[in-house]
């Protein structure tokens, strides 16, 4: 009879601890921080004036998709100047999303709440200081109450517009980040689990170790489609953060 | 005696007390399932020590410090140096050699309309010649129809006095013929009257008849 055990759902999402206070996840972080950094120091340092290639390449396509898929979409040519928050934020999430598909490390560090809940608390903090400095004050009213809002209509409005702005998007920033990387490591550890259980499983039916090549091309498709989802939620998460901050400048919104 | 064994399966912790006596004969048994025959500070000994042992972990949707500190400090980092640092230069280069591009574009456009503007001029040149050349060749078909207008005159005069004479030739070798053939129609109608009548008729008047005749025959 074939026994699978799932293991604890921290033994798949907790690792024993580099030191004491630093684990796989902080690795991870660091370790997009710095290959980052290396990448666009790396791109900065190669001939600008000839063709781009390779890494400068790389570079250059990922400010041209901020600057022209997220930017230009959402905040208009005013908002270029916020293309280096928006890279950092693209890239540092899409890095850290990477590491789930990346044998040996295959944890992607935004499938643990912290880090999504660090980002989504500072791009609140930043569209609420973008719209106290363009709006001042009137930031607030014009937020809870949007101009053109019947006077019946307001405290029901303002109390949409309280939860909606300031308690659940930072929420659901993060809840999407991290459920999404969380679901799909969990995915793919499963299928990686029932592909080595069935390989293994010592019974009569040899059937069943032949079928274990069905989860393991789910796990393949699985991994593949988890590119996707990787670069998705980067990009997700980059221009609702450009959303929020457009909005945050103008009192119309 | 009994020794509290605690094992875990996912979130699920489960306590077994396994007596030890007799040495070789171990029984386990499960705090929930099976009513222990324990004294009352039997029982709190063991739960106290299971509760002791049982560490669960930190739960998995909970924010560690530590990794909210690495991870928060990591970007607060990175975004920092790509404010300062890493942004500028590569922007500087692309919008460097955007220039460039935008520079040559702009030079090419240039050379262009210059291409464009010296093509108007060699057509406008072309146009000209070819009027000339046209104007030319007006000239030159003029020239030419007058010449055969003059020359188609001369041949024409020409044509016209060798006809006349060739008409006058031809009329005088006409009256000629006629004469002699009115002189020989009128003997020999003179001498066919003569054989019809017996007597030969005034040849003058024989010469006027035929000449009539044949004037009349000749206008018919």
């Amino acid at each position: 009879m074939l026994g699978l055990e799932f293991p604890p759902i921290n033994e798949i999402l907790r690792w024993q601890d580099v030191f004491s206070s630093f684990n796989k996840i902080a690795l991870i972080a660091v370790a997009a921080a710095v290959l980052g950094t290396v990448v666009f120091l790396l791109a900065g340092s190669k001939d600008a004036t000839v063709a781009p290639k390779g890494i400068r390449n790389l570079a250059e396509t990922s400010v041209e998709f901020i600057e022209d898929s997220v930017i230009m979409q959402t905040m208009g040519k005013e908002g270029l100047g916020w293309t280096p928050f928006l890279l950092s934020l693209f890239v540092f999430i899409f890095l850290c999303n990477m590491t789930g598909i990346i044998p040996i490390l295959q944890m992607p560090a935004t499938a643990r709440i912290a880090i999504p809940l660090f980002l989504s608390l500072l791009v609140w903090i930043v569209f609420i200081g973008t719209g106290l400095k363009h709006q001042k004050a009137r930031y607030f009213t014009n937020l809870l109450w949007p101009p053109g809002v019947p006077a019946a209509l307001k405290p029901l409005v303002g109390l949409i517009e309280f939860f909606s702005t300031i308690i659940v998007r930072p929420l659901s920033l993060t809840v999407r980040l991290f459920a999404n990387m969380l679901a799909g490591h969990i995915l793919l550890v499963t299928f990686a689990l029932l592909s080595e259980a069935m390989f293994q499983a010592k019974t009569h039916v040899p059937l069943l170790n032949i079928g274990g090549v069905l989860p393991f091309f789910m796990l393949v498709f699985l991994t593949a489609f988890e590119v996707l989802v990787v670069f998705l939620q980067a990009y997700i998460f980059t221009i609702l953060t450009a959303v929020y901050i457009g909005s945050s400048t103008h009192a119309e919104h | 005696m009994l020794t509290a064994v605690v094992t875990q399966s996912g979130s699920a912790f489960t306590v077994h007390l396994v007596a030890t006596v007799p040495p070789n004969s171990t029984a386990e048994q499960t705090t929930s399932s099976e009513p222990m025959l324990l004294a009352a500070n039997e029982v709190a000994s063991v739960t106290a020590t299971a509760e002791e042992t049982i560490k669960p972990g930190p739960s998995p949707i909970a924010p560690e410090l530590k990794e909210v500190a690495w991870g928060g400090g990591s970007f607060v980092v990175f975004a920092v140096l790509m404010r300062f640092v890493l942004f500028p230069r590569l922007k500087k280069g692309m919008d460097a050699r955007y220039a460039g591009i935008r520079a040559d574009h702009e030079g090419a456009d240039a050379t262009r309309a210059e291409a464009k503007a010296e093509v108007a001029g060699y057509e406008a040149q072309l146009a000209g010649v070819k009027a000339e050349a046209a104007a030319h060749i007006d000239a030159a078909r003029q020239t030419l129809e007058a010449e055969r207008a003059a020359r188609l005159e001369v041949v024409g005069a020409e044509i016209a006095q060798h006809r006349a004479a060739a008409t006058a030739e031809n009329d005088a070798a006409r009256a000629a013929v006629q004469s002699q053939i009115e002189s020989a129609v009128a003997d020999v109608s003179g001498r066919a009257i003569e054989l019809a009548v017996g007597k030969r008729p005034d040849a003058t008047v024989v010469a006027r008849v035929v000449a009539d005749v044949m004037g009349a025959g000749v206008s018919r």
